[in-house]
């Protein structure tokens, strides 16, 4: 029964061994759908280019099924997956100044790493940006504390929280996404770069 | 009359998208399965950090609050994580996608409306900003937001929202940066 | 782009439909009906003997753990080796839940009698947690048989003078003699007490980023 590491089907060193095979399943799937373009990530706010949301959502809601399914099947033992947990104002705040960072520098860590393997310049320097905004935050961590630990929640489940059921939480994503797609697709249309396009 | 380029991105051909968030979900969904846990990034470059820091300046690194907790709760030392094995994997699989379609090459992506110069300023400045936001959100779009919403979680879906609402309301005043 | 779209959709929201009204498969414990448990009191399945506890201990089996049902007062006063104390008026906290409720450890509740822990074994039973067991007999029990053992006569079969030899040597490692001392019995027997550890939350994932 999965998660295979837990149950211990698997050894903590085999664990790390596929934690680099995933990673190069991600940077792979990552890189293929342009993930490793900075003006690509970025066209989702403009809407000339909505991978980011089609590929995000899809990914989400695939991933969310999925395990649904495991769990139906007994494959999964869905008590035992990592849940984030969610500090409030830390969350929020956070969200805010790496909206920022994502508009500004075109790019998220992940994709910043697949952006640098090809050869992307300006991802190499976004990773640069990263490590000096992590020192940052680790080195005057006490003036951060307080608000790092503030609003501690917890790590609940939307669903718990509206009090209903994942699956039907989930059902809901899943319309929500498809409308979201079809907005996309649309804006896509509306807003063209104004560049040659092909 | 202004010059039309193609942009760069326009060039190449790329999944469809809707194939690779297929692709994608699953790839999360066997990391769940085989480890428990869901992907990430931000993780590996402050575990990253946290080596840095401990080898060069050791003594500093006992005394800080921050470092002595964190090697408290990390007993093998930071970099013997789930997330650096996978980053390591990410920048491999990333190349390979590359090659393989043609797009590795030195560059520097930028609107024609900015020098390459301005765009790497901005690159870092966008990057200090993230690595900042990120601790303070424990998690960047792949682990908090992407992740996240896969496990239906609140931190998840808060942190999703906030990061694109940001994004979109600040879109329209750094235009010049990419349209 | 858009038939990958509707193809998409196609197959994803029915499924979204299935599982949003599918049962909801848990691993909560299997709550015990009455005659379930019924059945289980009457063939006394929930029991262990001082002398197999006293043998695990001696081994030093890392996978059994004495609870101590009684007070924290009494729990102070004498405890067996190793033994943990959740008092039964906090049996259902959720502090012990995981003690409780879980695969790994053989759980064996004692009292000074049997009713304690026998309460105990029924309310932990009820709530289809698995692995608990009650001493025979309690402390008394135990004074008489590990502590203090009859001896037999030379004339008892083989059976009983091995059992004899075994609880008096059980003793010499168990503490010996309760009516022993205050001082004698205190060294001896306050073996540290080891801290309530969370056996079940060893199973959770490390995650974050």
């Amino acid at each position: 029964m999965g998660p295979l590491v837990v149950y211990e089907h698997i050894t903590q060193n085999t664990n790390l061994f596929f934690a680099f095979l995933i990673g190069i399943a991600f940077g792979f799937v990552l890189e293929g759908s342009g993930f490793s373009s900075s003006r690509k990530l970025a066209g989702q706010f403009y809407g000339y280019d909505t991978t980011v949301i089609k590929v995000f959502f899809t990914a989400a809601i695939t991933a969310g099924l999925g395990l649904l399914l495991f769990g139906l099947f007994g494959w999964i033992d869905l008590d035992l997956i990592y849940i984030n947990p969610y500090f409030k104002w830390s969350t929020i705040v956070g969200g805010m100044i790496m909206g920022a960072g994502f508009i500004l520098g075109g790019f998220c860590p992940g994709t910043s790493f697949t952006g640098a393997a090809i050869g992307k310049l300006d991802a190499m320097v976004f990773i640069g940006g990263l490590l000096l905004g992590i020192l940052i935050f680790t080195e005057g961590y006490p003036l951060f504390e307080g608000l790092y630990m503030a609003g501690n929640k917890g790590a609940p489940r939307v669903s718990e929280m509206m009090g209903i059921s994942d699956g039907l939480f989930l059902l809901g994503l899943v319309l929500v996404a498809f409308g979201m797609f079809y907005v996309a697709e649309w804006a896509e249309k509306k807003f063209p770069l104004k560049e040659g396009t092909e | 009359m202004s010059e039309v380029t193609i942009p760069e991105f326009r060039k190449t051909r790329y999944f469809n998208p809707y194939v690779g968030g297929v692709l994608l979900g699953v790839v999360l969904l066997v990391a769940f399965y085989i480890s428990g846990r869901g992907l990430g990034a931000s993780g590996a470059i402050k575990s990253a950090v946290v080596a840095g820091v401990e080898t060069l300046a050791p003594g500093h690194a006992e005394n800080s609050k921050f470092y002595s907790e964190y090697t408290e709760s990390h007993p093998n030392g930071p970099l013997k994580s789930w997330l650096v094995f996978e980053m390591l994997g990410v920048l491999i699989g990333g190349f390979i996608s590359g090659a393989i379609h043609g797009r590795l090459k030195l560059q520097v992506e930028h609107s024609p409306k900015i020098t390459s110069r301005k765009r790497l300023l901005f690159a870092l400045a966008g990057g200090i900003l993230f690595g900042l936001g990120s601790q303070l959100g424990r998690g960047c779009t792949s682990g908090s937001a992407l992740t996240g919403m896969a496990v239906l979680s609140m931190g998840g879906f808060i942190s999703m929202m906030f990061i694109f609402g940001t994004a979109y309301a600040l879109a329209y005043f750094v235009r010049k940066l990419w349209i | 782009m858009k038939n990958t779209r509707v193809l998409l959709a196609i197959i994803y929201i029915p499924v979204a439909f299935i599982l949003a009204f599918a049962p909801v498969k848990t691993n909560k414990p299997n709550i015990l009906s009455s005659d379930e448990l019924l059945e289980e009191v009457n063939s006394s399945v929930q029991f262990v003997s001082p002398d197999e506890v006293a043998d695990r201990i001696i081994q030093k089996d890392p996978f059994i753990q004495l609870i101590d049902v009684r007070t924290p007062e009494e729990f102070e006063q004498f405890s067996l080796p190793g033994a943990i104390n959740i008092p039964l008026s906090q049996l259902l906290a959720p502090e012990y839940k995981d003690l409780l409720n879980q695969s790994d450890y053989t759980n064996v509740l004692y009292s000074n009698g049997t009713v304690s822990a026998s309460q105990a074994w029924l309310l932990a039973r009820m709530n289809g947690y698995e692995n608990n067991y009650v001493l025979t007999g309690g402390l008394n029990y135990w004074a008489e048989t590990i502590m203090n053992p009859e001896k037999p006569a030379s004339t008892n079969p083989n059976e009983e003078i091995a059992r004899y030899n075994f609880r008096k040597g059980a003793s010499q490692v168990l503490g010996g003699n309760v009516t022993a001392s205050d001082d004698q019995a205190g060294s001896i027997l306050a073996a540290p007490k080891p801290p309530i550890k969370k056996t079940g939350t060893k199973k959770k994932v490390q995650g974050g980023c």
